[in-house]
């Protein structure tokens, strides 16, 4: 312990400014709060309200319109059900796991499609999904008030966010303006068997599978068990969803430039 | 309206109640209306009246922290429950009512219930024997400052009694502080109370009351109010004296262990004792419920004028303490002493140097002369 004694033989500041100071301090502040404290007072008023212009200017250091500081808020999902190819990315990259892809009215018997569905009670609006979206359909808007008193409701599905969609809100722009990805879908052709399961889960169908030529088989050598089909990718068409690559039953599928 | 004190109010009152039940039970009639039984019925109905005025106020006396609390911070304070968030502190306190009482284990139930029961009770005591207007009193009390004064430095006791039963370091070590600071403070606390009595020649508080009459005085007494001021913050526990609570060092100081209603009587004693320390300052240096004589007389003579200008300044007076507690921070133990010894101490044998010197001379320049010295 520094010895206290020799530290107070020299008292840095007046007692009467110590606490004079402070209390003028206090009695500024008091005035200048004394009828309209910052507070937004929530329920009712919004940071959104005309009135608190120049408080969101200062706040977000730009001027009001240009990059209001909602603008790329992270609130409730839209999803554009018209325009979702049931690629699964969305549901595949949330990391609280609150995406469960549902089927929605639209496809056909045969492949049913599906939609994502949030759970809001556990989604972090984290953002990633809308990132992952290759198509720009799952976007984020600016609306924050999601709180009701069920916890089923909290849950909503494709068609609930769909009419999210429709109701126009300010969607995040940064979320819709989305890096391409070069990369394109890759075959180990030694490992593949061709089982069919990436053609057969594209969303796309950009997925074709080509005969290819049986081997003779050499004395004594076995050949493996499979179908004599390999998958090709018409990379026009595909979305870089990686659908393919997780179904693939024996990892043969890969990310890579094509030469 | 000298004639209608809080007492007879209560004994008509209390005769009321007696003739009606009378009148629905004729035989007990004459029973019920002796004289004995309607100055007992009487007693309790003015206690009554007491009991409810104190907790009435120290519920608005919380509200009335927290709004100005929130003001000098910015913000807004409580807000939704009732008009500006009146009824807040209702539905706090119901709910402290309605929650469990736990005790720890190893605690001594006998200091551990009666601790905090009787902290209160002398709290409620102090309310009622302070006068709040000419008629709001609790009769003649020759030594009511000495007797108020008495009760108010019963705290430290029951502090610690609750303290040591709860059986845990924090609370301990809390009490002592608190009892080690109450102590230390009560003496230029005191001498600064000694200053006003030299000068009011009376320890009944509404003699000194009406000895203010040409002067309130805290002008000529200044040094006596500083002193009286920072004795009662510390008295009160309040920043920046609140070493014995000290939620950074000591959790929650020595009422730790207690929650639910034990809890709720701390807290409601805590306030009453804020009250009655604003009632003392406005008693000792603010002229009480009298006004000077340049205020209009319509403004001091309506029905209940002196409850409600003695109301006003109380509240301005609490006010000053939330001030305080907005601005400072709080005192090492080291500093509170030496505020207590080195500074506190000198100013008040200065005030009662002054007090005296007051007296002697009778007239002071900007102030005017004292009524009716020496008779
Ligand atoms: S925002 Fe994040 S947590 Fe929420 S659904 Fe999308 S990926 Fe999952
Ligand atoms: S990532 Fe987009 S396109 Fe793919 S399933 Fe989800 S919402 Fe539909
Ligand atoms: S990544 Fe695979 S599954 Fe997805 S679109 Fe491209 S080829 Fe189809």
């Amino acid at each position: 312990m520094a010895t206290p004694d020799s530290a107070e033989e020299k008292p840095r500041e007046n007692p009467v400014l110590w606490v004079a100071r402070p209390m003028a301090t206090a009695a500024r502040q008091f005035a200048k709060s004394l009828f309209r404290p910052s507070t937004i007072i929530y329920p009712y008023e919004r940071l959104e309200d005309p009135k608190f212009r120049d408080r969101v200017e200062v706040a977000s250091g730009k001027p009001f319109g240009v990059g209001r500081v909602w603008d790329n808020y992270r609130g409730v999902h839209s999803l554009n059900i018209a325009t979702c190819i049931s690629c699964n990315l969305c549901a595949f990259s949330c990391p609280d796991i609150c995406i469960d892809m549902v089927t929605v009215a639209g496809g056909d018997p045969k492949h049913p499609k599906k939609c994502p569905q949030i759970d809001y009670g556990k989604c972090s609006y984290c953002g990633f999904c809308s990132d992952a979206c290759p198509e720009g359909c799952l976007t984020m808007t600016t609306r924050y008030e999601l709180s009701t008193p069920k916890r089923s409701e909290m849950i909503y599905s494709p068609e609930k966010l769909n009419a999210v969609f429709h109701s126009k809100l300010p969607m995040n722009p940064i979320r819709l303006a989305r890096p391409d990805n070069e990369d394109s879908i890759l075959l180990d052709p030694p490992l593949c068997i061709g089982c069919n399961a990436c053609a057969r889960d594209c969303p796309t169908g950009c997925i074709t599978m080509l005969d290819i030529p049986k081997p003779e088989a050499k004395p004594g050598e076995k050949l493996p068990r499979r179908i004599w089909k390999e998958p090709v990718v018409n990379d026009s068409d595909c979305v870089r969803c990686g659908t393919c690559i997780s179904v693939c039953p024996k990892e043969c599928l890969f990310w890579g430039t094509r030469k | 309206m000298s004639t209608v004190t809080l007492y007879s109010v209560s004994y008509d009152i209390a005769s009321l109640i007696l003739h009606i039940l009378g009148f629905i039970i004729p035989p007990a009639n004459a029973a019920l209306t002796n004289g004995n039984v309607v100055t007992g019925l009487a007693v309790l109905v003015f206690g009554v009246i007491l009991l409810a005025a104190s907790m009435l106020n120290t519920i608005l006396l919380i509200w009335w922290e927290r709004k100005l609390l929130g003001r000098i911070m910015d913000r807004r304070g409580a807000m939704h429950v009732g008009y500006a968030g009146l009824l807040q502190n209702f539905a706090d306190g119901f709910k402290l009512f309605r929650k469990t009482t736990v005790q720890p284990r190893e605690a001594d139930a006998l200091g551990f219930f009666s601790g905090p029961t009787a902290y209160l009770v002398t709290s409620f005591l102090l309310f009622g024997i302070l006068p709040i207007s000419s008629g709001w009193n609790s009769g003649i009390l020759p030594l009511s400052l000495l007797l108020a004064l008495a009760i108010f430095s019963f705290a430290p006791l029951f502090i610690f009694v609750s303290a040591w039963s709860s059986n845990n370091k924090y609370s301990l070590m809390g009490g002592m502080r608190s009892a080690a600071q109450m102590i230390a403070y009560e003496v230029p606390l005191l001498l600064a109370v000694v200053a006003v009595v030299i000068v009011a020649g009376s320890f009944d508080l509404t003699t000194i009351v009406y000895e203010q009459q040409n002067y309130w005085f805290w002008g000529p007494l200044f040094v006596a109010l500083i002193v009286f001021v920072a004795g009662m913050l510390a008295e009160m526990e309040r920043i920046p004296f609140d070493l014995p609570e000290a939620e950074a060092e000591l959790v929650e100081g020595w009422n730790t262990e207690y929650g639910g209603m034990l809890f709720a009587f701390f807290m409601l004693a805590d306030y009453l004792r804020a009250l009655v320390g604003s009632i003392l300052v406005v008693l000792l240096f603010l002229g009480g419920w009298t006004m000077p004589s340049w205020v209009p007389g319509a403004l001091t003579t309506f029905p209940l004028a002196g409850i409600f200008w003695f109301m006003a300044k109380t509240y301005i007076v609490f006010g000053v303490f939330v001030w305080v507690r907005a601005s400072l921070p709080r005192v090492r133990t080291d500093q509170l002493l030496r505020v207590g010894w080195n500074r506190l101490l000198p100013l008040s044998l200065l005030a009662v140097f002054l007090a005296a010197t007051l007296v002697t001379v009778k007239c002071v320049w900007p102030f005017g002369c004292l009524p009716s010295m020496g008779t």
